[in-house]
Order: C-alpha cells, then structure tokens, then sequence
C-alpha cells in the first residue's frame, strides 16, 4: 500500500485513517467528544509538519505517532488543571484511608482479599474479561486527574516513570506517591465490584 | 534519600512495590520487604494484584472499543472543515 518516500496525501488521512486514529484515541481516553478532538488535532498538527514528512516511514504510522503524542498532551492537561497538593498531614493524605497513620498497618476493614484470577472463571470467559475490563475502566475515571495521568501514561502508554516526570513536571517521589494511591484505588474499587460482587447469571 | 523501613509499615511496603518495578532499591530495603512480605498475607497479596491491574489496564484500552466503531459523521464533517480551513505554514 505504502511505497518508499511517498508523497503524504491529506486530504486523504480523514478517508483513509480518521476510524483507526479516532478507535485509538477512544481507547485511551473517556469520552467519544476527546477522541474526536484528538483526531482532530492530530491532523492539523500533521498538516503543519507536513515539511517534517519525508517518507522514511509511511503516513499511517507518523500520523500514529502525532496522536500518541497528543495523547499524552491530554494527560498532561488533565493533571495540570485543578492543581491539587499532594503533601498532606498523614492524617488527611488519601492513604490514612486505606493504613493506620500511627504505624502504617492496614486498616482492618481495608485488608485486601484474595482474588480468584484463575483460568477457571465464572462462566464464559470472554464476556467475563470484557466485563472486567469495563469495570476497571469505570474504577480509572473516579481517580483524581493526577492518579489518572500517571495509571494511564505508565501502564497504558507505557512511558518510563522518568518521562511521565518531566511530562508532569513532577518529582520521582511524588509521581511513586501518585502510582501508590492510584493502585490502592483501583484494587479496592476493583475488589468491591468485580471480586466480591456475585457472579453474573449465566 | 533514605528509605525508611518496610519491615513492619504495610504503607511503606506497598508504595516499595510499585517503585521497585521502575528502579533497583537498596539491598537493605530489599530484604526488608521480602521478609515483609513473607510474613503480612495483606501486603503478599497486594505483591500480585498491583501488577495485574497494569497488565489489564493495556488489555483494557486496546479492548475497549469494537473494530466497528467509526468517526461519527459530524466529527468527520467538522474536521474536514478545519483542515480545509487550515491555512498551510
């Protein structure tokens, strides 16, 4: 499809690659409205370097990267926008939730459960994933913008922790602090209502 | 930067948890939460479910949307507006 040192086409890229640009950016972000915009911006900023275009790789996957960088751009947004201190009093931090402040142990009524992840599942398999994975998508947008950012870019994007630093303008021991609590949200979230919830009817 | 112990501090052990798959902690600390989690069932279970939620957490974002799904008609209209509009540099 793609020969060596193409002439880019835009007015092609909407026909050509505006659902898989706009099913990637759904993906990764919560709303259809963002994913839309993304697409967009990925295209007019593909259009302004379009003299960066040589053709070394085909338009498709520079058009790719454009939007993972324009996702990770939305990350950066998100966290920025209500700035929120993350150096509390041990006893308002989010993580006086979860231990003690006195010694740091678990909060009895916080201890994490065993988690029944083998391959015998509850049911068809598929569906249950697909389930599961909704859930853990719906536990993703409760986390404050911050958590979000670091989950997403970290595990999602997969960006080394120094780059979502910089990204964020955030030191090493805050973004641990921020991974820490949007791990610990996400497991309780997940143990509430998938783990401990009953099983579908099959 | 000392770090303190995670011998008896499940907060300390389960924040080590998630920085020791970015960097190589210190021996001492090392030992410190291996022998944590051998003796908290709390924290040895947090050991496996934090990665697992990682790992679904990429699972999820590729699965989450069909194959079938398109740009909505009037975010395509719209964009091509805008490119059209788009004056080059």
């Amino acid at each position: 499809m793609t020969t060596l040192l193409a002439t880019p086409e835009p007015q092609q890229w909407l026909l050509r690659f505006g659902d898989e640009l706009y099913r990637f950016a759904l993906g990764r972000v919560a709303d259809a409205a963002t994913a839309e915009d993304l697409v967009q911006e990925t295209l007019v900023s593909a259009l302004d370097a379009l003299d960066s275009f040589r053709g070394q790789a085909s338009e498709r996957t520079w058009l790719f990267v454009i939007l993972k960088r324009k996702i990770i751009d939305h990350y950066r947004r998100q966290a920025r926008s209500p700035f929120m201190p993350l150096a509390l009093s041990p006893d308002q931090a989010p993580e006086a939730e979860f231990f003690r402040p006195a010694d740091g142990h678990w909060r009895p009524e916080q201890y994490p459960s065993r988690w029944e992840v083998g391959d015998e599942g509850r049911g068809d398999l598929r569906l249950e994933q697909q389930e599961f994975q909704q859930i853990l998508q719906s536990c993703q947008q409760r986390l404050s913008p911050q958590q979000l950012a670091v989950f997403v870019l970290r595990f999602v994007e997969e960006l080394p922790a120094e780059d979502i630093c910089q990204e964020l303008d955030i030191s090493s021991s805050n973004y641990w602090v921020l991974v820490h609590r949007a791990k610990l949200y996400l497991r309780r979230c997940l143990e509430k209502n998938w783990f401990q919830a009953p099983a579908p009817r099959s | 930067m000392s770090i303190p112990s995670p011998l008896f501090n499940c907060q300390q052990a389960t924040l080590l948890i998630e920085r020791r798959v970015d960097e190589v902690l210190p021996l001492k600390t090392r030992v410190q939460l291996w022998t944590h989690l051998r003796l908290c069932p709390y924290c040895h279970r947090y050991a496996f479910q934090s990665p697992f939620i990682a790992r679904q957490a990429k699972a999820a974002a590729e699965a989450k949307v069909p194959a079938d799904v398109v740009l909505p008609l009037a975010a395509r209209r719209r964009i091509q507006q805008v490119l059209d509009n788009h004056d080059r540099p």
